[in-house]
């Protein structure tokens, strides 16, 4: 084998005869338009989460741009082959035997067309289907009960968090947590948004305002709460994840056989669910 | 129905959150194939077992990928000849020995940075000495999926010729052919890459090399896209079907805590970069070591990686690899536990 690659490189454009060889002049490259195909609609997928603002709830907007970009360079690279293919098969009908050589070379776990498969179908899926915010069924999974105690540490954030009724429910959870005597907070002003959640060891007359925090992406995200004590005894007076907006002032009560804050309201409004429902 | 939708978005999270480092990750190693002599930088590796081993681990400060882009890093540098020592530690150490991953733990862990720099020395500590313990083997060849190992023989005696490689890629292009029996042509595209890492003097024009970039990152993207999609699939699944409790019921023991921290890095499969930040929401709730055991041992080894290492090596050998890792890991962090905690 002499090499030689300047003088052999537009030799297969030169040879028709190749075209025959490989079965028909109308043979598409497959292959590589599946390729594309995947990357395309994995590009389409990431900047429809990106464009319809359904990328919250799967990341923390700290990695959005990662997607984004990763949105973009994906339908470059996409492009990219595209054009490759047009010209390649303006060029020169050159073909299967080459690259079929090559992927048989490369055997690897999967096969090149089903991993094609397999990355176009969850790029459709993805397409298709539009993430759900997590509620309280998956707040009772991942132990909601835990949640005073299953916060990170972060005390440089406290100082933003001044005014009480500016706090959210992740800034009480953290504020709680590290200072933990309920009477510091009493008669502060409260004013919250969550989802409503009943947890099973609690009396009727309380309902949990939770929210899902996440510190990277879905895959973390763990449940917060404040209790909130209404002034009704009835069963489930508001719908369970439903969206409330509490005003009101903390007080100390005793649940679960522990004294900890909660919310006497003075204003509960029910609320559609935020775009973000979220916190950080 | 909430299950299903919850799995869904998780899995989807998963992936969202994934793949740009996997873009990264790919075109890193792609990049690579233009940047770093790999040649010239295998030939420069010390001799000596122990110390290729270390130099191995810390060879992730120059290739900052995780654990979705380290696999076929690693598999060119044991194409290109490195050595077992090397090649193993690299392996196992690169995933976390990288400013990136340094960043982010040094980011999530800021309260607690004892976490950070024994998360770093203890993964050298690991795949030094099992990298050490590999090199024992001095021809890794049968630990090797069969197109890994017979790629790189092929290509020894046929690098003076072809250069020769186990990436050849797919795309169509205008490029180096030869004409073979029959009347068809062989496309050499990916051998003159490789040619071109064997003496970089012979530089093609900027418009090929980024076809052969592209080419690479395709089709690597396309090989660990698919395993990805499996693991965060199997992830999701199990953290809807299993309760969490049930885990981490298993979690305020010295032991008990570690083996389950250790068996949620094996099926959460996080990408490196950013499980520091995953590892974080179990910060007050499970002991030090068992965090620090997430932090080491799932880089190294978890479903998703599994089926990377399984590309590479036999089965024989990703067992060896995750027993060893797995009960250095168990050691080291129940010492943590015991001593530190």
């Amino acid at each position: 084998m002499v090499r030689s690659p300047r003088s052999e490189s537009n030799r297969p454009a030169n040879r028709p005869t190749n075209r025959r060889s490989v079965g028909g002049p109308l043979r598409l490259p497959w292959r590589d338009l599946l390729d594309v195909l995947a990357l395309g609609t994995w590009s389409a997928m990431l900047f429809r989460y990106w464009i319809g603002g359904k990328l919250l709830l799967l990341l923390h907007p700290d990695y959005a741009w990662l997607s984004n970009s990763a949105a973009i360079i994906l339908a470059l690279l996409a492009a990219y082959r595209l054009l490759g293919i047009v010209q390649t098969s303006r060029r020169s009908q050159r073909t299967a035997t080459g690259r079929n050589l090559s992927a048989e070379n490369h055997i690897t776990l999967l096969p090149r067309n089903f991993s094609s498969a397999v990355l176009l179908s969850v790029a459709v899926f993805g397409l298709i289907y539009t993430p759900q915010a997590f509620a309280s069924q998956t707040a009772t999974q991942r132990g909601i009960t835990d949640t005073l105690t299953l916060t990170r540490a972060q005390p440089q954030r406290f100082a933003r968090a001044a005014a009480p009724e500016e706090r959210t429910v992740i800034d009480w959870i953290r504020l709680v947590n590290v200072y933990p005597e309920p009477d510091a907070y009493e008669d502060e002003a409260v004013a919250v948004e969550g989802f409503v959640f009943y947890p099973e060891s609690w009396p009727a007359g309380y309902l949990m305002v939770s929210r899902f925090v996440l510190t990277c992406c879905a895959a973390d995200a763990y449940p917060v709460g404040l209790p909130l004590k209404l002034d009704t005894n009835a069963a489930e007076p508001y719908p369970v994840d439903s969206w409330l907006a509490v005003t009101g002032t903390m007080v100390t009560d005793t649940l679960d056989g522990r004294r900890q804050v909660a919310i006497a309201p003075t204003e509960i409004r029910t609320i559609e669910e935020p775009k973000n429902p979220y916190e950080y | 129905m909430v299950h299903l939708n919850t799995g869904f978005t998780l899995f989807l999270s998963l992936l969202v959150e994934a793949v740009p480092f996997l873009l990264i990750g790919v075109a890193f190693s792609s990049l690579l194939l233009f940047f770093v002599n790999e040649q010239q930088l295998v030939s420069v590796l010390p001799k000596n077992a122990f110390l290729g081993a270390l130099v191995g681990s810390l060879m992730g400060v120059l290739f900052p990928v995780c654990e979705c882009g380290n696999v076929p890093v690693a598999r060119r540098l044991i194409v290109q000849g490195a050595p077992t020592a090397v090649s193993i530690g690299f392996l196992l150490a690169a995933p976390t020995i990288n400013p990136v991953v340094f960043w982010a733990t040094w980011v999530a862990f800021r309260g607690q940075p004892e976490v950070v720099f024994l998360r770093v020395i203890c993964t050298l500590l690991i795949a030094t000495s099992i990298g050490w313990v590999f090199s024992y083997q001095p021809d890794i060849g049968p630990f090797l999926q069969e197109n890994v190992a017979r790629s790189r023989f092929r290509d020894r005696p046929k690098r003076n010729l072809t250069g020769g490689s186990s990436n050849q890629p797919s795309l169509l292009q205008g490029g180096t052919f030869l004409q073979v029996a029959g009347g068809e042509t062989l496309q050499l595209d990916t051998p003159a890459a490789q040619r071109l890492v064997a003496n970089p003097v012979q530089a093609q024009s900027p418009v090929s090399k980024l076809q052969l970039v592209v080419d690479n990152m395709v089709r690597e993207l396309r090989e660990l896209g698919a395993v990805l999609v499996f693991g965060s699939a199997i992830a999701a699944t199990v953290q809807v079907a299993v309760p969490r409790e049930t885990i981490l019921g298993l979690g305020q023991g010295m032991a008990s805590s570690i083996l389950a921290m250790m068996a949620l890095a094996t099926v959460v499969s996080i990408c490196s970069t950013v499980d520091s930040f995953f590892a974080l929401s179990f910060a007050s709730t499970f002991t030090t070591g068992s965090l620090l055991a997430f932090l080491i041992f799932g880089p190294m080894i978890d479903l998703k990686n599994i089926g990377l290492l399984l590309t590479v090596f036999t089965g024989r050998a990703v067992f060896y690899l995750f027993a060893l890792a797995s009960l250095m890991s168990f050691a080291l962090a129940l010492a943590v536990n015991l001593y530190l905690g």
